[in-house]
């Protein structure tokens, strides 16, 4: 914990709903480039429809590619919000504040992004309903609820439910702040959405209750999706490296370490972008080098026991999927950067206390995990199913074209831009908690020195 | 310290009167809980030799005493991981608890013994499948460096922690041989700011060691005593899983160990607080417990490959079912449903009876996989017949009282020369507190130092 400036209410008011009610010079530059990525993409989605997937490199046997790769690297990068406000939450972890929401943010721009990737994959978004709605009950004809295309909606919708909730919950005393400072339909929104919030003892104790229970009952949600993910290939038996119990944790993990990095990149870009040094400081970076330190070893553990234990049994199949991998190209270039860039450059690094408390080189060795973790993700995907059938003459290979590639790029620009355009109209940083970290943080004498220190109970 | 809401007031003298009265003066509870389990290591050791006089060559003869390592290493090897966490995660409450936690690091003694017969059951890894490929040595060599590495790292780590609570221990004896015994240990610890920052480094690090030893070692014995012995058992998540069992078992143990403590008179020091956090941290555990048990049983199930119908009926649904249901049951649903409940979970009841439960389904657990791995007797691709379940003969039962009399003997005399409360920590801790004022009410502020402050 370290010593900080003593702020004022007035002073936490004014900096963090201050960038809310005036737009700041460069949001508009930024959010139309942003704006035209989308479109871009969603012309690419629109040519995709009207020309069919003959347009994509997918083909048989590699079926999925880069959209089912960046479904799976969204629903991952969803698992940060979660994991950084619902257990630091829990823990008590002091330093969570000026983090969760921009956190609980990205879980439901990720994964709203993410849902869309299924419909885009599938090429007629609107056969999606056969998938899980009973659509023709004369013939009674029904989903298939042991197939994991059931599971993988149920789960994302769940967690999006949830996710919502929860920043909703957690919004609420801001969204009074914001009323109490506002006129014209910005007042008339705040109004809405504030639900009469006055903060009372009694609304601060159900807020309060609130953000607990949905802390503890959305953890479960939130190991259950990527779980669920995982199970779409892990119960798949025709593919090779894909059937391994470990692949619901290994998934889950894989998850919160890009998850977490993600949440890096969103802060220092917070930092740099609104100016908050005095509220997102080195202490946060560093408690969240920590994290990361541990996660993305634990990461690293998993992805050694699943690749080793896919070779213990010496199988012909198994052991030329790994050498494809590993050392066929363009494979091993690809998962030479995928080593390198999501354990190789981070885990060194994030051991040195002067690397965790850099804000630009924790915000370059975000961006390098998630650079690994997408191509961690295509590593899993592709090659299996290239050699998915048994003889060589029916082998295939994959390379995305540039719809895909549009598309990808897309996703990414409308992530930010669902951030960029909250940022308009809700504060990113949760005021009323930052001032409750300053109402609990007093300072003890110890000896000569005075030790910062926190209230309990 | 104790709890918050136990508002004892404690002093430095105190702390340090208290924490040193059994390490210096001993007692009749000692003296009698030393002959009980004293005797119970005996009768170990009768069982020992007596299945060492049938050999080596009959390996189901051994499966007991193989889950009984794991068993040990799982709940006493494992507990030191209580200390390493809440020490990094600077949690206030582990301050009484810490030292009980890591003193579980002189049962790696009785492990290094009880490791060498094993070395003598398992094949060498050459023309089977194992997680080796042909390395030089495998499995061998490598599992002993490890459980070596394990047991130095144990013994370093609790000496790091105890050596400013042994100066105080030679400060406080009088002049005779235990005060030049303290005098030899505390070496030449005055307590400057250079010794305590080497102190802390030394701690930081030997848990950073010990936190990844531990899993090592999970690792290689749950692959190299139980899944390549079974062919055609493929299956990544269970070292996992044995590493997460240990380390619900080690909070488990904890628990346990804290209990046995305010019996023996520390109760103004363990209050709820201890209690309650370990609760939670069981609660959480116990929940990931279930997701890596199923994570592992849906795979396999809904596959079913015909290679792993045999394992399947082997480990969950065959000889051991009743093992299997009842793992489940004293793991995850008995532990849930005590947990839950807020006034059971800031109880020192609640946890208890959890953690109780968890050490009977832990021990459970490993008899169904080691002693199930044991009695298997084929080599090759898959696992065409089903042993059947292999029940304990005397020597077994011989084998189990003895070897867990023996852990729990080895910690009690080891509390004769290291003191069972870090004396060190709580003073520090009561340091680092004050009463204050926030608005009508007045607060505990615990203090976070800043590093270098």
């Amino acid at each position: 914990m370290e010593a900080r400036e003593r702020l004022t209410e007035a002073q936490i008011n004014e900096d963090l709903l201050g960038p809310t009610l005036r737009t700041p010079r460069w949001f508009w530059p930024v959010a139309g480039f942003l704006a035209s990525v989308v479109l871009a993409g969603a012309v690419s989605f629109g040519l995709m429809i009207n020309r069919g997937l003959g347009l994509t490199g997918l083909n048989r046997p590699v079926m999925w590619g880069a959209f089912i790769t960046t479904f799976v690297f969204w629903v991952g990068i969803s698992h940060a919000g979660v994991m950084i406000s619902s257990i630091l939450r829990l823990a008590q972890a002091e330093w969570r504040r000026p983090v969760t929401r921009a956190a609980e943010l990205l879980t439901v721009f990720a994964l709203s992004t993410a849902a869309l990737f299924p419909l885009i994959h599938v090429g007629r978004p609107w056969r999606l309903m056969y998938w899980f709605l009973p659509y023709d009950f004369p013939r009674m004809v029904w989903p298939n609820v042991r197939s994991p295309l059931i599971w993988d909606p149920a789960a994302i919708f769940t967690y999006l439910t949830g996710a919502s909730l929860f920043v909703f919950i957690a919004l609420l005393p801001d969204f009074a702040l914001a009323r109490d400072r506002t006129r014209g339909w910005r007042h008339k929104l705040y109004s809405v959405v504030s639900l009469g919030f006055r903060g009372s003892l009694r609304q601060w104790k159900l807020q309060a209750i609130a953000g607990i229970l949905l802390s503890a009952l959305i953890l479960p949600v939130f190991v259950s999706v990527h779980s669920i993910v995982s199970w779409d290939f892990a119960v798949a038996m025709s593919v090779e490296g894909w059937h391994a119990t470990i692949f619901a944790p290994y998934f889950v993990i894989g998850a919160v370490h890009s998850g977490v990095a993600a949440v890096v990149t969103i802060m220092a870009l917070m930092l740099w972008l609104f100016g908050w040094k005095r509220y997102i400081r080195s202490e946060h970076f560093d408690s969240l080098g920590k994290l990361e330190l541990a996660v993305g070893i634990g990461w690293f553990y998993f992805f050694f026991l699943e690749f080793v234990f896919g070779m213990v049994s010496l199988e012909g199949a198994e052991l030329a999927l790994k050498d494809m991998q590993m050392f066929q190209w363009p494979w091993s270039l690809l998962f030479g950067i995928f080593i390198v860039t999501a354990f190789f450059i981070p885990i060194p690094l994030w051991m040195f206390r002067r690397v965790r408390r850099s804000i630009l080189a924790m915000f370059l060795i975000s961006i390098s995990v998630n650079i690994g973790m997408w191509f961690e993700r295509f590593l899993i995907i592709v090659p299996g199913l290239a050699r998915k059938q048994p003889f060589a003459f029916t082998w295939g290979s994959y390379a995305p074209q540039p719809v895909e590639l549009i598309i990808v790029a897309a996703s990414f620009a409308l992530v930010l831009l669902g951030l960029l355009l909250f940022t308009r109209l809700f504060p990113p940083i949760p005021i009323y908690d930052m001032k409750e970290g300053q109402v609990l943080h007093k300072d003890i004498k110890v000896g000569r020195s005075t030790v910062p220190g926190i209230a309990r109970e | 310290m104790a709890s918050h809401a136990h508002h004892v007031e404690l002093d430095p003298a105190r702390v340090a009167r208290d924490g040193l009265a059994p390490t210096l003066a001993g007692g009749l509870r000692f003296f009698t809980a030393a002959r009980i389990l004293g005797g119970l290591f005996a009768v170990g050791i009768v069982g020992f030799v007596l299945r060492l006089s049938g050999g080596f060559e009959d390996r189901t003869a051994w499966g007991y005493y193989a889950a009984l390592f794991s068993f040990l290493l799982t709940t006493a090897g494992s507990a030191p991981f209580v200390a390493i966490g809440l020490r990094l995660t600077r949690a206030d409450w582990r301050r009484p608890i810490a030292r009980a936690a890591e003193l579980f690091g002189v049962v790696g003694l009785l492990l290094l013994l009880m490791f060498i017969p094993l070395l003598y059951l398992i094949p060498s890894a050459e023309g089977r499948r194992t997680i080796w490929f042909g390395l030089a040595g495998a499995p061998h060599l490598w599992d002993t460096l490890a459980v070596v590495l394990l047991v130095v790292c144990g013994l370093l780590m609790l000496y790091a922690s105890a050596v400013p609570d042994l100066a105080t221990a030679r400060d406080a004896s009088p002049p005779g041989p235990r005060r030049s015994v303290f005098a030899w240990l505390a070496g030449r610890w005055r307590g400057s700011a250079r010794q305590w920052a080497l102190q802390r480094g030394a701690l930081t690090l030997l848990g950073a060691f010990y936190f990844t030893l531990l899993v090592l070692v999970q690792t290689l014995l749950s692959t190299d005593f139980a899944v390549s012995l079974v062919p055609g058992w493929k299956d990544p998540l269970f070292p996992t899983y044995q590493a997460l069992t240990g380390f619900q078992a080690a909070v488990a143990t904890v628990v346990l160990a804290m209990v046995v403590l305010r019996w023996v008179g520390y109760k103004d020091y363990l209050g709820v607080d201890p209690f309650w956090g370990l609760a939670k941290v069981l609660l959480a555990l116990s929940l990931l417990w279930f997701y890596f048990w199923f994570s592992g049983l849906i795979v396999l199930w809904y596959g079913r490959q015909p290679v792993e119908e045999n394992i399947l009926k082997l480990f969950w649904f065959g000889p051991y079912l009743p093992l299997f249901l009842a793992t489940f049951v004293l793991n995850f649903v008995g532990p849930l449903l005590v947990l839950m409940w807020n006034p059971l979970r800031r109880s020192m009841v609640g946890p208890a009876i959890a953690s109780a439960m968890v050490i009977v389904g832990v021990f459970l657990d490993r008899v169904r996989f080691f002693v199930g791995a044991f009695s298997v007797e084929e080599a090759g691709h898959a696992l065409e017949h089903v042993p059947p379940a292999h029940l304990p003969d005397g020597i077994d039962l011989m084998l189990l009282v003895g070897g867990v009399g023996g852990a729990l003997f080895i910690y009690v005399m080891a509390t004769r020369l290291v003191p069972v409360l870090s004396i060190w920590e709580i003073r520090e801790g009561l340091l680092l507190r004050a009463r204050s004022a926030l608005v009508k009410l007045e607060v505990l502020v615990l203090g976070k130092p800043v590093r270098g402050g």
